[in-house]
């Protein structure tokens, strides 16, 4: 291995390289990956608003950056962004946190599970939809049941409860396995060491669930960042935001230079957010599952009310989310919601003959999908947080860069960056994949990034000093122990593939179409019925998808391990 | 160790498992036929498919086809200049098509009908030609009117009623056809006085409850009486009335204005036979002859074709008015600016 003695200088910077070649390799594949999926076009997109002719030019830039609408436009996405982030973090955590340490029937949690789900298993703007019909000046909630007139419904408090119950699942899913790792044998010290149960929360639980927390924040500020169509159908013309400005300015006004300024400007606030979290969560250290065996039954971590409180809550909740998923249910088997109340199939035989393209190329695409930006989640956030090689946090960033880019731009940027040669993939199911393991992958990354940090990394020391190579040692040691986190990444490309639109819609063409596609637009044409079946059809093959795969698991058991009852949580 | 050495194992013919059927999908990617033309499509598709099914009854030709706003479409057929991927841009508010000639996207073409159809439903050149005619009108949820003890609006100025603060609906100039016909027939009621035409929208702007992104965004929000009213494409209209939501449809005693909707060849396209078959048969009566079949409300283009009996009687008393499309194009970029600062954004 060092038979050629290194120098000062370049070959130190190799030593790494030749001391690992499976290590080498795999960087240089990601990294020439990342190049072409990530790089490449978003430095196309870049030339596209800095040259202007052929010479450098900030015009458009200037123009955009001066309009004061644009500016609070900027304000009102970081502004609802961050409320999501809260709100939305929080929510995951009470569910999070009842489910791990409530002491629940099993039952209850599959359920609670369930509930959870649907949101993440369906286009956003379901929920979206579901408001206006709940909340409007007509709503079923707010004229029907309570005779409220003159109600509005569209502005940044529903758009902000949409969005929230929308993404909350992500931090709940991020949050499920960090707590569950965390052994509650160390709560139980403290308790005996005469700490209140509050105390025990406050000085022990929560402080482990940092890194989980800024993990999940992150991931909802840059979804709510990146959301289009929510804001589209609920933000009316009194909030903009930017992603729906950027959206217009490129559909609309064929502005595609504007667009993309409107965009690059987001990537700032969502930068910033990652290096603030990375500073402020890299501070702690959090290792609770050690080599030394521990393995005793749980104990009674909350007091009984506040048990019945969080599960209050979460029942809460888990109704408001089954009512607006009833109503959507509703919609899709009568002839005309609102109108014909007659019970139909009829919409279901649409989507199966007019639609059944559609559906044929979604699974097609989220097949492929799924494995690849599973594997690249764990792999990438592995080979950052145990891996020292040149680069690495470059590395990182660049990974988070299209998942923080709001997706209409992710969607042009692939558009100007492949549709002429050298790299000529438009219009492929290639390019389509491409855009969601890159863009859906990052939620494996950051898992397994918080779950590696709980990891003592004495584990993988002992099996290497016993002569594994990396390879071996992340294939035997680490991989079991980051399932959960491959797991969940895993899941939420999946689910994605099924539900994205925002960067897709640009990448859908003539040979390959997508459900969500068909959904916003059978919405903008009065189609209702269409829309409701074509959801309701994702979210059952979502589910049973999701769940044939979580009964395929049940086989990883092993006695001692920490049982992998569900696919998304476990 | 051992408990992680069998998970690994377990995990790697997971893995196995899930390679094996995706080498088999990557095997059987689909290719396009060589009888069939690409076509990005304006209409919705409710309404495109029938139209090809028809085209490929009548002439063996499939048609493959997808559906995005005309903005959307647009935006793609620019992007895509260098390298076409559809030989036709069919349907849309001919103000798409004449933002698209500036970008040279077109290859002109004159169909066997071009010296039989009217001045305003061609380009000059043969850049577009008109397959339809699509006249706005107003549209109030009966129930609403009702309860507002309200007339089904006759005038302009009849939409400023206060019962309508906050409760009308209608497109966004930013990306709707729908939206620019409904400016410019502003300013033609308005004598072209373009100071008095943004004083009437300004006034008009606390009734609206909501700009939508697509021209018939608005039509299900009346319906089910989320909003009053709004201003839409008669075939918009007529297909929320023919759903069985209560809507009203009238027509402003000072007028309003229609917009044709019109066919392109794509310069570049890979099938330009195939496509130009196609401008053929939608510029001719033996598209526009089906589109009452289909229970479609566009007004044909092509004068041979006579107006369904409902329909005409839709309209029998209205005033309305063609955009004119020199005035329309010459200015649509500047009203657009003008509208979204001075009326979206005040």
């Amino acid at each position: 291995m060092a038979s050629v003695a290194p120098a000062a200088g370049p070959a130190r910077g190799l030593a790494w390289a030749r001391q690992d070649p499976a290590l080498t390799a795999t960087v240089l594949v990601l990294w020439l990956l990342l190049g072409l999926f990530v790089v490449f076009p978003l430095a196309m997109l870049t030339a596209r608003v800095f040259w202007d002719g052929g010479h450098f030019s900030v015009a458009g830039i200037g123009a955009i950056l001066t309009d004061r609408h644009q500016v609070q436009a900027f304000w009102n996405s970081l502004l609802l962004a961050t409320l999501v982030g809260l709100l939305g973090t929080l929510v995951g955590f009470v569910f999070a946190f009842t489910v791990a340490r409530g002491g629940l029937p099993r039952w209850v949690v599959t359920a609670v599970d369930g509930a959870v789900l649907l949101p993440l298993i369906s286009p956003p703007f379901t929920t979206a939809i579901a408001m206006v019909f709940s909340f409007g000046p007509r709503g079923l909630i707010t004229y029907e049941l309570l005779g409220l007139k003159g109600v509005t419904v569209y502005g940044m408090t529903s758009t902000l409860f949409s969005e929230a119950l929308t993404y909350f699942p992500i931090a709940y899913l991020a949050l499920r396995p960090i707590l569950a790792a965390i052994d509650s044998n160390i709560e139980g010290m403290a308790m005996s060491l005469g700490a209140s149960r509050m105390r025990v929360f406050r000085t022990v639980t929560l402080p482990l669930c940092i890194p989980g927390l800024a993990n999940s924040f992150l991931l909802l500020f840059a979804a709510s960042l990146a959301d289009f169509a929510t804001p589209l159908i609920l933000a009316g013309n009194a909030f903009p935001v930017l992603p729906t400005q950027a959206f217009l300015q490129i559909t609309g006004m064929f502005d595609l230079r504007g667009g993309a300024v409107l965009s690059l400007v987001l990537l700032v606030p969502a930068v910033a957010v990652f290096v603030l979290q990375r500073y402020w969560v890299s501070q702690r250290f959090y290792v609770t599952v050690t080599g030394k065996g521990a393995g005793q039954q749980p104990f009674e971590s909350v007091a009984p009310w506040v048990r019945w409180a969080l599960v209050g809550a979460c029942l809460a909740v888990t109704i408001v989310i089954v009512y607006l998923y009833a109503l959507l249910l509703y919609a899709s088997l009568v002839m005309a919601f609102g109108a014909n109340h007659a019970f139909t199939l009829g919409h279901y035989g649409v989507i199966f003959t007019e639609g059944f393209k559609a559906i044929r190329d979604t699974l097609v695409i989220a097949g492929f999908s799924m494995p690849l930006g599973g594997l690249y989640g764990v792999l990438l956030g592995y080979l950052v947080v145990r891996k020292a090689f040149p680069g690495r946090r470059t590395m990182e960033v660049v990974s988070m860069v299209n998942y923080a880019l709001p997706g209409t731009i992710v969607g042009i940027a692939y558009l100007i960056a492949f549709n002429d040669p050298p790299v000529e993939l438009a219009g492929t199911a290639l390019v389509i994949v491409a855009c969601y393991v890159f863009r859906y992958g990052p939620t494996g990354i950051r898992t397994t990034i918080a779950l590696l940090q709980q990891i003592d990394r004495s584990l993988e020391e002992a099996s290497q000093s016993l002569g594994a190579a990396s390879g071996t040692t992340f294939r035997r040691v680490t991989l079991p122990l980051i399932l959960p986190a491959f797991f969940a990444g895993l899941g939420v490309v999946f689910i994605r593939s099924m539900t994205a639109i925002s960067a897709t819609i640009f990448l859908v063409s003539i040979s390959w179409t997508l459900i969500t596609v068909k959904i916003l637009e059978n919405m903008t044409e009065l189609s209702l019925g269409p829309a409701a079946a074509f959801s309701v059809l994702v979210i059952v093959i979502v589910f049973v998808v999701i769940g044939a795969i979580s009964r395929g698991l049940r086989f990883f058991r092993a006695p001692g391990s920490e049982p992998v009852t569900s696919l998304l949580g476990g | 160790m051992k408990i992680a050495q069998r998970l690994a194992g377990k995990a790697s013919r997971l893995l196995a498992l899930v390679a094996a059927p995706l080498a088999c999908l990557a095997a059987a990617l689909p290719a396009a036929a060589a009888d069939t033309v690409n076509v990005y499509s304006i209409w919705p598709e409710n309404w495109a498919r029938p139209m090809f099914q028809e085209f490929e009854k009548a002439t063996g030709i499939k048609v493959n086809f997808v559906r995005f706003s005309s903005g959307e479409a647009l935006a793609r057929v620019i992007a895509e200049k260098n390298n076409p991927r559809v030989d036709v841009l069919f349907g849309g508010p001919v103000e798409t098509h004449a933002a698209g000639i500036k970008e040279g996207i077109f290859e002109p073409y004159k169909p066997p009908s071009f010296a039989k159809l009217p001045a305003r439903f061609k380009h000059p050149e043969g850049q577009w030609v008109a397959i339809a005619d699509d006249p706005l009108v107003f549209m109030t949820n009966a129930k609403f009117l009702k309860e507002n003890n309200l007339q089904p609006p006759a005038s302009w100025n009849d939409l400023l009623h206060p019962a309508y603060k906050n409760m009308l609906q209608m497109a966004d100039a930013r990306t709707s056809g729908t939206a620019v016909t409904r400016i410019f027939s502003v300013l033609e009621v308005n004598g072209r006085d373009e100071a008095k035409a943004f004083e009437y929208m300004k006034k008009l702007r606390p009734n609206i409850q909501l700009y939508t992104k697509s021209g018939g965004g608005g039509t299900l929000p009346v319906g089910l009486g989320q909003a009053g009213g709004g201003i839409f494409f008669i075939v918009d209209a007529l297909d929320t009335k023919a759903k069985g939501y209560d809507v009203v449809i009238s027509f402003p005693k000072e007028g309003i204005g229609t917009a044709a909707e019109a066919i392109a060849l794509i310069k570049g396209a890979k099938n330009p036979e195939l496509g130009r078959k196609l401008i053929d048969w939608a510029s001719s009566p033996a598209m526009q002859n089906t589109l009452a079949k289909h229970k479609i409300n566009f007004l044909p283009a092509h004068p041979d074709v006579a107006v369904e009996p409902g329909l005409a009687a839709v309209i029998k008393d209205a005033k309305i008015f063609p955009i004119d499309a020199d005035y329309a194009g010459a200015n649509r970029k500047r009203m657009v600016e003008r509208w979204i600062a001075e009326v979206l954004n005040p």
